[in-house]
């Protein structure tokens, strides 16, 4: 329960920082700025001069200890004047001979303190716009105390970095994790891709606090902003659809493409609401993809329609432009908190596996020393050393061989099909000498580069001697062929004797257990194992099929 | 005397038979079977004294046929190589268990515990099986107030008040059940705890009066011995 509390006081720790944010931003400045007028102020000369006033009046400043700074947003290149006062430039003007040099979309200006009184005053923004002049932006003034426009970006960026760093690295892992992994997950790759794209994004967002980015290459950010926003839109939904193992992927996946790809034609240019539809058309598939797999009872399902309707919430209620970053982040956590639920089951998974592991050669070593072999064997052996000696130390030397063999393939899964064939005629030796019946061995096609699970016929030929009768004269025959087909290879083990009756159909008994757990063990599902009642005896296959 | 011997090793069968024939000499008559269903026919067809019977064979569980097989006359001696259930075999009733690996010393012992009328000092029987038209019935040693010689069966009287029949005879009887029992009078043994008092008749006839006022008679021979315990 304790991760649903980390949740709780994750987010609430998110809005906290958002608020504080909010607060700060707060102007200390009141004033009143006439904005009608600059919005349509370029000529349709072809030098591009323009020349916009702007009537301002400041009302009140909370603090005159700090200057008061001016924060001009505009394309072109351009001198900014207060009150007639030049107070500061932008990129440089195109004069004749000498072409434009840019400057930025944003730029700050510090207003001589003599000049910022109390009252009306006029900015004035003489300069020339080459380019982009079809995109008619206007010129937009804002007055802030000098040292809150340069510290406000720095609160923001501080937290944005925070983001992207956290997300840099998480990617960083992620990908490691996908190159060193043997399994090759491709929710693993996914998320890498998409922590190193929502990092990208928000390094992409807030670089125009670090660049002096020419407004000719302003919209440039934009779009890229918007295709990153594109990329990550179908690479969440996409995500969850593998981890929650939804049904209609490539359904749902075209639906959302096709809708993402009309949100952009219709909003074409409008790059602040293509990035926000974009979000809405993600979390709206996410959350259908978290719901469906919230009914169908998979882990982590709930977790993650709760983040995604908390970061719905947050895009209501905060500015848009941390609303969308702290609605990402609330997804990508609930994507990181699901990717750990993943890699627990993994985890348990593995510990299992390890666990049957070593039950299995448990199995193996107790073959030789539970009470059924061990103790008949013994028995027969004081017999055979009583009434026959040298005999006897035959029989002795057949127990410690296949003491020896056991012995040495008791760790491996997989061992060399010979040493397999080994262990076997040593066991027949033995259960020769207490049965006192003759058996047989035969091979056919064998290739002794193959390998087998340990002591699989070893089974089945245990399984041979116990239900088969005594013949009344000759052996009891062993006949191992080996066939490799166009996707398989096939092991036939035939028994020639006559079966007894048997009272339970006990094809499930602790051999075939054994036998089955040992292929699952080393080959998945990749195997069929059958055993049958033939004419001359019993017939037993294993086929081992090709890896897909 | 006949003597079975299930045992699905021929070598061990052999050497069962071999040490069987050393101890019983020229009186036993030995069989041999070396699976559950031929050993089951045999004991079906002739009637047989002593089992030697192995508890897994070829892969069955003897633990199936020893419960139908302790109801019979004859008396079971298990020889196997699972020690862990002798405690088990015990409660179903078996003379002795022999655990592989064996030597003459230990078969013969077993043989002497069956030849000889002693009772069984080991293991606590705790259960006795009784056939029931074609089901086995396993009736809890407390149950047993006291048994009754009748024929060749005989007759155990329940603490319910019911009556069971059982194969086996008197002499069979006393030596697998526990010290808690005690033969009053050649065709009585009796649960010790339902013991009142002894009482003595006009013409020196001996009764044991019991704790439900039932009176059973107290062999002559038994008198003795029997006052010696009560006091």
């Amino acid at each position: 329960m304790y991760r649903s509390t980390f949740f709780t006081v994750l987010l609430v720790l998110l809005f906290t920082s958002c608020k504080q944010y909010t607060e700060y931003v707060k102007s200390d400045v009141t004033y009143y700025v006439d904005d009608d007028k600059p919005q349509d102020f370029l000529g349709q000369s072809a030098d591009s001069i323009f020349k916009v006033y702007i009537d301002v009046e400041l009302i009140s400043r909370e603090s005159t200890s700090y200057p008061l700074g001016l924060q001009v947003n505009g394309f072109g290149a351009f001198d900014v004047y207060w009150d007639g006062f030049l107070v500061g430039s932008n990129g440089k003007m195109a004069k004749s001979g000498r072409a434009e040099i840019p400057g930025t979309e944003m730029t700050y200006y510090q207003i001589p303190e003599n000049l910022a009184k109390i009252g009306k005053h006029t900015v004035t923004v003489i300069g020339t716009q080459a380019d982009l002049r079809e995109s008619r932006r206007g010129i937009k003034v804002k007055l802030e105390s000098y040292l809150r426009l340069h510290r406000a970006p720095l609160i923001v960026m501080s937290f944005m970095n925070l983001m992207a760093g956290a997300f840099l690295i998480a990617s960083i892992y992620y990908f490691f994790l996908y190159i060193n992994s043997t399994r090759k997950e491709a929710t693993v790759l996914l998320f890498g891709i998409i922590c190193l794209l929502f990092f990208c994004l928000l390094i992409i967002e807030y670089i125009k606090f670090y660049i002096d980015i020419p407004y000719t290459n302003f919209y440039n950010r934009l779009q890229i902003v918007g295709l990153l926003t594109f990329v990550i839109s179908i690479l969440v939904p996409w995500y969850f659809m593998l981890q929650f193992d939804f049904k209609k992927k490539k359904l749902l996946l075209f639906l959302l493409l096709i809708s993402l790809l009309t949100i952009y034609i219709i909003w074409y240019g409008h790059y602040d609401f293509t990035a926000i539809y974009f979000s809405y058309a993600m979390c709206a598939v996410s959350i259908i993809i978290a719901i469906d797999a919230t009914i169908r009872k998979i882990k982590g399902g709930l977790i993650v329609v709760v983040g995604l309707l908390a970061s719905v919430i947050v895009n209501k209620f905060i500015f848009y432009d941390f609303g969308l970053f702290i609605a990402f982040t609330i997804i990508v956590l609930s994507m990181l908190y699901l990717h750990t639920i993943r890699a627990k089951a993994l985890e348990e998974a593995h510990n299992a596996s390890l666990l049957l592991s070593s039950r299995l050669q448990l199995e193996l070593v107790k073959k030789n020393i539970q009470p059924h072999f061990l103790r008949n064997t013994l028995t027969s052996l004081i017999d055979w050393i009583e009434e026959s000696p040298q005999q006897g130390v035959v029989f002795i030397r057949a127990l410690a061989d296949e003491f020896d063999i056991m012995n040495s393939i008791s760790e491996d899964t997989l061992i060399p099909i010979q040493r397999e064939i080994e262990l076997c005629r040593k066991h027949l030796d033995i259960m020769s000498f207490r049965k006192e019946i003759c058996y047989t061995w035969e091979e056919k096609n064998i290739d002794p580069n193959e390998e087998i699970p340990p002591a699989v016929i070893h089974t089945i030929i245990e399984n041979g001697i116990t239900h088969s009768l005594p013949p009344k004269k000759g052996c009891i025959t062993f006949s191992l062929s080996f066939s490799r087909e166009k996707n398989h290879k096939q092991y036939t083990l035939l028994t020639m004797a006559e079966n007894r009756n048997r009272k339970k159909e006990n094809s499930n008994g602790t051999g075939f257990k054994y036998i089955k757990a040992r292929l699952n063990e080393s080959y998945g599902s990749n195997w069929h194992f059958e055993s049958f009642a033939v004419e001359k005896g019993w017939c037993t296959t294993i086929k081992i099929f090709d890896k897909k | 005397m006949k003597i079975l011997i299930i045992e699905d090793e021929a070598r061990i069968a052999k050497r069962i038979e071999r040490m069987t024939r050393d101890f019983f000499d020229r009186d036993a008559q030995i069989l041999l079977c070396d699976s559950v269903e031929n050993g089951l026919n045999t004991i079906e067809k002739q009637s047989i004294d002593l089992l030697l019977l192995d508890l897994n064979l070829n892969g069955e569980n003897g633990f199936d046929v020893l419960q139908t097989i302790v109801a019979r006359s004859f008396q079971t001696i298990i020889i196997s190589a699972y020690t862990d259930r002798a405690i088990t075999a015990f409660q179903y009733g078996v003379l002795d268990f022999v655990p592989k690996p064996f030597d003459a010393n230990r078969l013969t012992q077993a043989f002497i515990r069956f030849t000889t009328p002693e009772k069984n000092s080991g293991q606590e029987i705790q259960f006795l099986a009784v056939k029931k038209a074609r089901n086995i019935k396993l009736i809890a040693i407390n149950d047993i107030r006291y048994i009754k010689g009748a024929g060749i069966y005989t007759e155990l009287h329940l603490s319910s008040g019911r009556i069971e029949l059982h194969d086996k005879s008197m002499e069979s009887l006393e030596k697998l059940l526990p010290s808690t029992f005690e033969r009053i009078h050649k065709s009585y043994i009796l649960r010790w705890e339902e013991v009142d008092k002894l009482v003595v008749e006009a013409g020196g006839k001996y009764n044991m009066l019991l704790k439900n006022s039932e009176l059973l008679p107290v062999g002559r021979s038994k008198y003795k011995e029997i006052k010696q315990k009560l006091i």
